[in-house]
């Protein structure tokens, strides 16, 4: 892990660390990297992925007719609004 | 602590803010929910009222759940004099039970802490419907109180299929709750006594003794495959919480930074000016662990060790009925080692993650851990009772 993986690292999660936080950052990435080292002690060459932890099926709901919120309770919570859209910076010059 | 307390006579609860209700915000102890509030309740809620509860109030949490006791929160660290408490402890005397997300084993050093019971139910087994997503694959709602008994009248109030989770059992799987085998064996786990402090070591032998008391047969089991849940824990937390976070943008609800031009901008500063440290420092992880570099060498890595994990419960599970272990290190956590040390959490996963990684039901009580298989709920809490 280096300065330039971390500001990658930041351009796509959409953060921006001051100087402080970046070393810091590094300094957990380290115990991390030490963390997921110790990992290959377990052999798991045969071993499958378990992505859930119980058999759960796949829940299929009956396809009915449901309340739904309308678009201004929806837009209540929102930082901006302007005629029933969500209001963003001009995205094209 | 944020806390709006209402009057109420009847059975009442304390919920914490990860679970969604009306007319009262629910932050996830974040600036970045600061005044949000959901235009629906969680289903647990629900169903509460419905069995007769009234909701007290809402208790602070630690950004997003997945601190220690509740020290990064926004809104500020729940202490007692020179001690990290978190909220629980301080509602516990005022309510029935505490509803919680144990998103990283908060409510359950929190139990331990201070003798309360907590059951972190069977994954499955009780709604996530409401409540704000950050370790989808494994965070249970769960439940605090004095005593067993509390524990078990408000898991029953909750418990069953909701259509509305699709990781819901069907209502044929939780048959098994009531056929679950009666704990008579317990297997304490001696690798993850050695990571404990002598005084959480003393609360281990009393509930021994306890349990050997009323006729439990307590035996030693040294294996120390389970220590190395945490660091496959502690992967796969980051990274499902990595993703879960990344619909926070400062668009269509949430903080939004007044200092933007750009889109960009608009996005970089809402995140970065309303997520903490911590919280930051996670996302980050997470998100190198799903990296094209490390996805396999880490994540998937990080999956197969799971199976690994849930692989060795099940053998365990063969000579004895449950494990015992502790929930923390230690039997008080000082507020200044815990601002010392900001990622001790990631650390006292140690204790909590081979429950959390697995699924697996445990209940906390008189400061121990005890894990057993699936849909084994109802027998841990009988067998909490024979620690009380």
């Amino acid at each position: 892990m280096d300065k330039t993986i971390l500001s990658r690292l930041q351009k796509l999660n959409q953060l921006s660390l001051s100087d402080k936080e970046e070393e810091s950052v590094l300094a957990f990435f380290a115990d991390r990297e030490a963390e997921c080292e110790a990992l290959s002690a377990i052999d798991t060459e045969k071993v499958e992925r378990m992505v859930h932890v119980l058999p759960i099926l796949t829940v299929v709901r009956e396809d009915k007719e449901i309340k739904t919120f309308t678009r201004d309770e929806l837009q209540k919570g929102a930082p901006e609004t302007e005629d029933g859209y969500w209001q963003v910076p001009r995205l094209v010059e | 602590m944020y806390l709006k307390e209402l009057e109420c006579s009847s059975p009442c609860v304390a919920l914490d803010d990860l679970i969604l209700t009306t007319n009262t915000p629910t932050t996830a102890g974040s600036k970045m929910l600061e005044n949000y509030e959901s235009l629906f309740e969680a289903e647990v809620v629900t169903r509460l009222k419905q069995a007769g509860y009234s909701v007290k109030g809402k208790i602070n949490v630690g950004e997003f759940g997945v601190d220690l006791l509740g020290e990064t929160s926004y809104f500020g660290a729940v202490v007692d004099g020179d001690n990290l408490v978190g909220a629980t402890s301080k509602v516990m005397s005022d309510v029935d039970a505490v509803i919680g997300l144990d998103v990283n084993g908060e409510q359950r050093r929190s139990a331990s802490l201070f003798s309360f019971c907590n059951l972190k139910p069977t994954y499955g087994t009780v709604s996530r419907y409401g409540t704000i997503p950050v370790v989808c694959s494994a965070e249970t709602v769960s439940i605090t109180g004095k005593c067993p008994n509390c524990v078990e009248k408000a898991y029953r109030a909750v418990v069953g299929h909701d259509d509305k989770d699709g990781t819901s059992h069907r209502v044929e799987s939780l048959d098994k709750l009531d056929q679950a085998k009666e704990i008579k064996k317990v297997g304490v786990l001696t690798a993850f006594l050695d990571k404990a402090d002598e005084s959480v070591k003393d609360k281990v032998q009393k509930a021994i003794d306890m349990l050997k008391n009323n006729g439990v047969e307590v035996v030693e089991i040294e294996d120390e495959t389970l220590l190395l849940a945490k660091n496959a824990w502690n992967i796969l937390m980051s990274a499902e919480l990595c993703n879960n976070l990344s619909r926070y943008d400062g668009i269509k609800y949430g903080y939004r930074t007044p200092n933007y031009k750009t889109i960009d901008e608009l996005y970089t500063n809402s995140r970065s000016e309303s997520f903490g440290e911590f919280i930051k420092h996670v996302i980050l992880f997470g998100s190198e662990t799903l990296s094209t570099e490390n996805y396999m060498k880490v994540y998937d890595k990080a999956l197969r060790v799971r199976r690994v994990m849930v692989e060795k419960f099940a053998e365990l599970f063969q000579s004895v009925d449950a494990v015992l272990l502790p929930a923390t290190s230690k039997s008080e956590y000082k507020i200044d080692e815990v601002k010392a040390n900001k990622f001790i959490a990631f650390e006292e996963n140690l204790f909590t993650a081979p429950a959390s990684i697995t699924g697996l039901p445990t209940v906390t009580v008189k400061g121990v851990q005890v894990v057993a298989p699936a849909f084994s709920d109802y027998k841990l809490l009988d067998l909490a009772r024979k620690v009380r």
